[in-house]
């Protein structure tokens, strides 16, 4: 079955935890145990196949700031994660795209531009149509959900699944090239 | 058959013991037996069973759910034997015991309940005190209740019961609850002291002193208080001593007068205990209280200043990375083989923060090595030795995010409080031969874990499960499984003792006078150090403005004036002196540090760069550039000059103390002068001091509102001296003529 790696981003509080939970767990269940090694593993069908997806939130570690390439360089495809209620969240992601281009080396990558909390209606700053032209510019994908309502929460992990399938049709063997290019 | 409550001495899973239990267990792990566990993955289950330390016990069997007014109850049948006087009870396996010996109790925990049931539960039915609960209750009531509100609830009930008229029967229960009471009264005291600091008027203690003198004339706890509430006025008196200063009592100071702290060719050894003993000092002040997802990770909530411990403990992680980045980087002319050689001697370092335990540092210096600005340097990587590449993979191995972090878990399940690192993969083969090597070490060390597994850990626990069930019951499983990591983190830093570190002041100054880089600085500069193959072309707005480069010289300068930049010079012109720590050197957190870098003395290669990073932009405007924006060039838009500050300050006689700070092509005197106070932590007006660059025959003070890029001299080295303007003294070029303020 063939893994999918995928690093959830985005500044704190705009629901990234959320969202992985929401996306792993389905439910909020009680004996929820973050610290086994499956807890953030989950096994999807997508077009009729059977995926692995592992999902790699960063919620705790946003500031440790040194450790975000690392991420991005484990990570196949990314959810790019703002609240439709705090502007700033928006404007964070400019930088977090440059740097996950820069770290992969690539133009194209797997990426789904996400507008959370969109159940909170009545307090929204960022609108659709905003995030629609970020989505555009970025030439990306873009949806706006809620972990708490459930509201397409699903759909932007599957979403990527099938942008990650697309782009590299086959599972590489050989799992990239070689750490350092050393040939002694 | 049922039997009432349990009994306090059948329940005992306190602290210690849990502790004793995970220390036991650390080292029944290190048998050879379990060597071979990288084989397959762990069952889940399995781990499961060992963090559910009262659940899982054999002859414990789940009952099921009660409710009450304002609680929820979980029930639990257990097995105990039948009390024989006649035997002793350690004497034989339960297994021996014919069951005709056992009864069965039944054994309630509180799920969930209101705030009053969760005060009553600190008590069992019998007044026993519940240690496990009041340690989880003390550990995370904040994030339910206040302090105040929870001393309210507690006094009260203390009131009650000794007000309440009790048939004589209960007297003795009721005697029982008072002094459990009191007792949890102790242990909060003793163990979170600052939930009574309360500035300026302490009310809650003051609250208990009312009680104690009232009730508890005299007693223990009476005295405890007013010790206490001494304190505290004391120390808002201002009678605190020692603040900031470095040397903890006993402690030896390494002396390293002459020594330039230059990587490649630093004390690897020492280097790695000096950073284990900043690491110490702050994991040892940390709170775990404050690592619980509602405190650290709500942001939004704006609570982020009560996790200052934290977040220093976060500002260190990211000020060793930054170190490591900027080290390999700044100097952009060094040949190949000398930046491998500061690669290889962050490595070393890391290698004895291996040895030494301190996962922290260890896991910053592997992080800023596979930054991207570092990790992308392919031929600096590619002329590293076989062995250091291999202790490379080895020690990253330990992070490996693989299996939600399984393998960093693992070892610090068994080596978080043992004595000695020892435990390696079998695959380890660099680590394999430097623990042969050390042989069985004479000190044993304590451990300095990385904080932000636990901190994810919080969080997600925060997340995932509900702070109320029942209908507005406060969710206490929550908090017992939140406790279970706080418990984790306690556990350590009591084994944070165990370390014995010399505190090197010199090391210190070191640290500081590093200069930070940005995302963005940093990966400029490792371009310039290795262009990008193919470099990607970015999808840019249209709007963006990219005639920048109109103020860009053109020219080439190689910063060769700036080598050792980022290294401390320690000039010493005389008699052994003893630093102390003074007011200049404290430590300025790294965000402060690297704003201060970013915002002011970029490099500019893109003028668009300093507004990018001083405020927020939308994401429709401008972005700046950041990729190479230009590969043809090849000089630098900036260099790093030293810059040292003169004054009188007896402390930092005969040295000469260089910061490193980044000097971009449209930086006049006072922008300049602004920075450089920032670096040096002065405060004061950038126009009350003078700038001048130190030549071999005189100095060259800077014109008050120069393009100091381009006054400067770049035929010499680019050092600087910074002083208080003498009144009346504006242009003198000539002499070394000290200002000694009269
Ligand atoms: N109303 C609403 N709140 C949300 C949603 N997602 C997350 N939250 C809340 O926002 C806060 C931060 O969420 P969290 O997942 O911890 O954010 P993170 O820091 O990005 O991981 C928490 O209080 C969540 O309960 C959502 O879709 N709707
Ligand atoms: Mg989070």
């Amino acid at each position: 079955m063939r893994e999918y790696k995928i690093v959830v981003l985005g500044s704190g509080g705009v629901g990234k935890s959320a969202l992985t939970v929401q996306f792993v767990q389905g439910i909020f269940v009680e004996k929820y145990d973050p610290t086994i090694e499956d807890s953030y593993r989950k096994q999807v069908e997508v077009d009729g196949q059977q995926c692995m997806l592992e999902i790699l939130d960063t919620a705790g570690t946003e500031q440790f700031t040194a450790m975000r390439d690392l991420y991005m360089k484990n990570g196949q495809g990314f959810v790019l994660v703002y609240s439709i209620t705090a502007q700033s969240t928006f404007n964070d992601l400019q930088d977090l795209r440059e740097q996950i281009l820069r770290v992969k080396d690539k133009v194209d990558v797997p990426m789904v531009l996400v507008g959370n909390k969109c159940d909170l209606e009545a307090e929204r700053v960022v609108g659709k149509q905003q995030g629609a032209n970020l989505a555009n510019h970025f030439d990306c994908v873009f949806m706006e959900t809620s972990a708490k309502a459930k509201i397409s929460v699903n759909e932007v992990f599957y979403d990527l699944v099938r942008q990650i399938n697309k782009k590299s049709p086959k599972e590489e063997k050989n799992k990239k090239k070689p750490r350092l290019c050393r040939m002694l | 058959m049922l039997v009432r409550g349990c009994g306090g001495g059948e329940l005992r899973h306190s602290l210690a013991e849990r502790t004793k239990a995970l220390a036991a267990k650390c080292h029944a792990l290190r048998s050879p037996a379990r060597e071979q566990r990288s084989v397959e993955r762990r069952r889940p289950r399995n781990r499961k069973s060992q963090t559910r330390w009262y659940v899982k016990q054999p002859t414990w069997r789940l009952w099921g759910e009660e409710k009450v007014d304002g609680a929820v109850y979980t029930v639990y049948l257990k097995k105990v034997r039948y009390h024989r006087p006649t035997r002793s009870a350690s004497s034989e396996s339960d297994d021996e015991i014919s069951h005709l010996e056992w009864e069965t109790v039944r054994v309630r925990f509180v799920k969930a309940g209101t705030v009053e049931r969760l005060v009553e539960a600190l008590a069992t039915d019998d007044g026993e005190l519940e240690s496990t609960y009041v340690n989880v209750f003390l550990a995370t009531y904040r994030s339910f209740a206040e302090c105040g509100k929870v001393l309210d609830l507690l006094l009260r009930r203390y009131q009650a019961l000794a007000s309440e008229d009790v048939l004589p029967a209960t007297v003795d229960t009721s005697q029982q609850h008072r002094k459990t009471l009191v007792a949890c009264l102790h242990v909060w005291l003793d163990t979170y002291p600052e939930d009574f600091r309360q500035p300026p008027h302490h009310p809650a203690l003051q609250q208990l002193l009312a009680f104690t003198q009232l009730h508890l004339p005299g007693s223990e706890l009476h005295s405890k208080v007013l010790q206490k509430l001494a304190v505290f006025s004391a120390e808002r008196n201002g009678c605190v001593g020692g603040a900031g200063v470095c040397l903890a009592p006993g402690m030896r100071v390494l002396q390293h007068h002459t020594s330039a702290y230059r990587l490649p060719h630093v004390p690897h050894r020492h280097f790695a205990e000096q950073l284990t003993r900043m690491d110490m000092e702050l994991f040892k002040k940390l709170v775990p209280h404050q690592c619980l997802g509602a405190v650290w990770s709500r942001r939004d909530k704006d609570r982020s200043h009560d996790a200052a411990t934290v977040l220093a403990t976060v500002n260190q992680f990211n000020a060793v990375s930054f170190r490591v980045i900027s080290t390999v980087l700044v100097e952009p002319n060094l040949r190949p083989i000398e930046r491998t050689d500061i690669l290889a001697a962050w490595l070393d370092i890391a290698r004895e923060l291996r040895v030494l335990k301190n996962f922290s540092s260890l896991k910053a210096i592997i992080s800023g090595l596979q930054s991207n600005p570092v990790y992308r340097l392919r031929k600096t990587w590619a002329i590293l030795s076989k062995e250091k590449a291999e202790l490379f993979e080895e020690l990253a191995r330990i992070f490996s995010e693989d299996n939600n972090r399984w393998a960093q878990r693992e070892l610090l399940m068994r080596e978080g409080t043992a004595k000695f690192a020892d435990t390696v993969g079998e695959n380890d083969r660099q680590l394999q031969k430097l623990l042969h090597e050390r042989g069985s070490p004479g000190v044993s060390h304590g451990t300095i874990p990385y904080l932000g597994t636990f901190l994810t850990d919080l969080t997600m626990i925060d997340t995932a499960i509900p702070d109320t069930v029942f209908d507005g019951l406060i969710n206490f499983d929550k908090k017992r499984k939140e406790f279970e990591v706080l418990a984790q983190i306690k556990l350590l830093q009591g084994a944070a003792n165990a370390y014995h570190l010399p505190c090197d002041p010199l090391f210190d100054r070191w640290f500081d006078s590093v200069i930070i880089l940005d995302d963005r600085e940093a990966y400029q500069l490792s371009c310039q150090i290795e262009p990008p193959t193919n470099p990607p072309k970015e999808r840019r707005p249209k709007n963006i403005n990219n005639n920048s480069q109109g103020h860009r010289k053109n020219d080439s300068i190689a910063s060769t004036s700036s080598s050792n930049s980022s290294q401390f010079y320690c000039e010493t012109d005389g008699a052994g002196n003893a630093w102390k720590r003074d007011s200049l050197e404290r430590r300025i957190s790294p965000t402060r540090l690297s704003h201060g870098s970013s915002s002011s003395s970029l490099p500019s290669l893109d003028v668009s760069l300093s507004s990018a990073n001083s405020g927020q932009k939308t994401a429709n405007g401008k972005a700046p550039a950041t990729s190479p924006a230009h590969p043809n060039k090849t000089g630098p838009d900036f260099y790093i000059i030293r810059v040292t500050y003169e004054s009188d300050c007896v402390e930092t006689e005969g040295v000469v103390l260089y910061k490193s700070i980044m000097l971009s092509n449209n930086e006049r005197t006072p922008q300049v002068i602004r920075n450089a106070m920032l670096k040096l932590n002065l405060d004061g007006d950038p126009d009350s001091y003078t700038l001048s660059q130190v030549l071999p025959e005189k100095e060259m003070v800077l014109p008050s509102n120069a393009n100091v890029y381009y006054a400067v001299n770049t035929a010499y080295n680019l050092n600087f001296i910074l002083r208080p303007r003498k009144p009346q003294t504006e242009a003198i070029v000539n002499g070394k003529a000290k200002n000694k303020r009269t």
